[in-house]
């Protein structure tokens, strides 16, 4: 009697500390996580408001003594030639991500669609060679799309840039859609059908809407891919108009001397479109990942 | 509305006959059930009439007109479907003025034969809702409004109650078969429920297979069922089919079981075992036609009651008998317990006798 009673408890309270270690070890390794991807962007935002000899001071200056907004204005004027620069990257990033953007989604729309819906030959055969793609670095086709560009006279054009962007970008558009496709009950395309719509506009007016959602969701993979990439934009753009912001913040660099607090901020005002299109479209984007996960 | 015509209607998948030379009229303003187990080929029929899929050989004609090529648009017809497909983003009142819209409609009778249709549909209060936020008869009710509210001249039905509690189902059969007698329209209505059929159809067509197995009333095809198959399907519980062999005696026709006993045929029935192909016949008997008793009696066949089933007004009692169920119904007031010995008498005017071959009903000509 008495060892039971003795036993009971004791089995009881051990269970309790184990589950409370595991919650505390899951708390240090989300703190952990948070402090690994959050410092680096609060030094960037520290140093870019440091003066270029604060910023090299050591031990460094946890807290800039004389706080200074001189890079960004530096670079966001555009009498001035950083400020040209850094303005005609901004512009040339802008315009190669947000082409892009509209072409994958206009091209993966309907692939995905038809991926989706349609029986045809070679259907699965196309699909997975949509996805081969993906099991190769970028890298490795870096030479062979280089000489094709060069071959069809690209090379120094953003349209090289975009067409690259676009082979890469597409796969995983078409497969994230796809998914979408196949969560909407092709009745409601049917019921469309009888009640006086032709297929396409079954298509525009009923199905399209409904994936908004997968739409925004690719548009921003999209975008944010093609606004991040440097090893392309380095290989196949070598004029300065033309360079991308990846490409052209690198001019920060040269031989004597960096501009920290210079670089700083222009990684700072990247990263500004990418974060306010997530803050924006975030919960489409999380509805998007996780549609189809459970049945409604 | 308008009459509807199949003709040695037919549909592949690669080898696969989903639909076999399926031919049938659809009256104007007949209410007809297809109905046959799942993969029976009764929703890829409704789906050929509805221009959904592409029929591989045959015709279909609505009204005097061939639509075989014709787009779904084009057909003048209205589907409601077993999920609803109520366009999710839309409001009710905009799911009903859907079609009317495609139709191009002016703006002002749109809205007058939406609330007309809400009004038949007692929704009004409900227009300005989401399909989501409405239970699941509301969204069956919408559907149905969406059917009605341009007046086609056919309506398909593919399990519109199937998803529906039990309860619901029940109400909205009435209801349905009350917007079929309203309207005098011509409603084809899948289902595989045969209870529905029975309850709400002119005619029911009975599938399996993908062949049309009959094509009747409800009542021809309870009383005289063409084949195994359709007796097995059409009531329930199911008819109790019993296979035996056909012998002559004293100058008689019998019905010998494995088991030992044996059915004397009356004189119509013999008529009708001489049409067999074979010597092989199976015996079928709706429950409510076999009798009963404790204890033996003349011409009854001895058995052993398996399970006892009361539901209230009446009390099935399943036996077996020469390796087959035999459904039987009683009044609940002869107490029947599981594993007594039981003697069943057939009425002789009413089994059904099968080629045990081909499994078609035997007929006396």
């Amino acid at each position: 009697m008495s060892t039971i009673a003795a036993t009971v408890p004791r089995g009881r309270t051990r269970r309790r500390v184990r589950v409370d270690g595991w919650r505390w070890a899951g708390r240090i390794f989300l703190v952990f996580m948070l402090l690994y991807t959050a410092l680096p962007m609060i030094w960037m935002l520290i140093t870019s408001i440091k003066s270029g000899f604060a910023a090299m001071q050591f031990p460094p200056q946890w807290w800039p003594e004389e706080p200074t907004l001189a890079s960004y204005q530096k670079l966001l004027d555009p009498q001035n030639s950083v400020g040209q620069d850094f303005l005609r990257f901004f512009w040339n990033s802008l315009f190669v991500s947000t082409v892009t953007t509209i072409l994958s989604v206009i091209v993966a729309v309907p692939a995905a669609y038809a991926f989706s819906r349609f029986r045809f030959p070679g259907r699965n055969f196309l699909f997975f060679a949509v996805l081969l793609r993906n099991m190769f670095p970028a890298v490795i086709f870096l030479v062979p799309l280089f000489i094709l560009m060069r071959a069809i006279g690209l090379v120094n054009t953003h349209g090289s840039l975009i067409l690259t962007y676009l082979t890469f970008g597409l796969p995983l558009a078409i497969w994230l859609l796809k998914g979408f496709y196949d969560n909407i009950p092709v009745q409601l395309e049917q019921a469309a059908r009888i009640d006086g719509a032709t297929r396409f506009q079954a298509f525009i007016l009923i199905v399209m809407p409904l994936s908004t959602p997968g739409i925004i969701a690719t548009a921003i993979y999209s975008f944010i891919g093609a606004w991040n990439e440097y090893i392309y934009a380095y290989t196949f753009l070598s004029k300065n108009e033309q360079l991308t912001l990846p490409v052209g913040i690198q001019r920060f660099f040269s031989e004597n001397t960096t501009d920290f607090p210079g670089l700083m901020a222009a990684s700072f005002m990247m990263s500004v479109p990418v974060v306010v299109l997530f803050l924006v479209l975030q919960r489409y984007f999380v509805r998007a990942l996780t549609e189809g996960a459970v049945k409604h | 509305m308008a009459h509807v015509v199949l003709k040695d209607l037919v549909k592949t998948y690669g080898g696969f006959k989903a639909v076999n030379d399926v031919s049938l009229t659809v009256n104007d303003g007949e209410f007809v059930a297809l109905v046959g187990p799942s993969g029976c080929g009764k929703t890829t029929t409704l789906n050929l009439i509805a221009g959904l899929i592409p029929i591989t050989s045959g015709d279909i004609f609505i009204g005097d007109r061939v639509v075989n090529d014709l787009d779904p648009k084009d057909r003048d017809i209205a589907m409601v479907f077993q999920n609803y497909a109520l366009y999710p983003q839309k409001s009710v009142y905009m799911n009903l003025a859907f079609p009317l819209q495609m139709r191009k409609l002016p703006r002002d009778e749109i809205d007058k034969k939406v609330r007309e249709a809400a009004k038949v549909l007692d929704m009004t209060q409900l227009l300005e809702r989401k399909p989501r936020e409405l239970s699941g008869g509301q969204q069956q009710r919408v559907a149905l409004g969406r059917a009605l509210v341009r007046d086609p001249a056919v309506f398909l039905m593919d399990e519109p109650l199937s998803n529906l509690d039990a309860k619901l189902r029940v109400q909205m059969r009435s209801e349905i078969k009350r917007f079929h007698q309203d309207l005098k329209a011509t409603i084809v209505y899948v289902t595989h429920d045969q209870l529905e059929a029975v309850t709400m159809a002119d005619r029911m067509a009975v599938m399996n297979g993908g062949f049309l197995q009959q094509y009747d009333s409800p009542a021809q095809v309870f009383a005289h069922p063409a084949n195994m198959f359709v007796a097995s399907f059409v009531g329930s519980p199911a008819m109790s089919l019993i296979p035996l062999e056909a012998s002559t005696a004293n100058g008689g026709t019998v019905l010998t079981s494995a088991e030992g006993w044996s059915l004397p045929l009356s004189q119509l029935n013999a008529r009708k075992v001489l049409g067999a192909t074979t010597r092989k016949i199976v015996l079928g008997a709706r429950h409510s036609t076999i009798k009963l008793h404790k204890s033996a009696a003349p011409g009854a066949i001895p058995a052993k009651a398996y399970t006892v089933e009361p539901t209230g007004d009446v009390t099935f009692v399943q036996a077996f008998l020469s390796g087959a169920i035999v459904n039987i119904s009683v009044v609940p007031n002869i107490a029947v317990t599981p594993d007594e010995h039981i003697w069943l008498e057939f009425d002789q005017e009413r089994i059904h006798l099968f080629d045990g071959e081909t499994e078609m009903a035997l007929h006396a000509d």
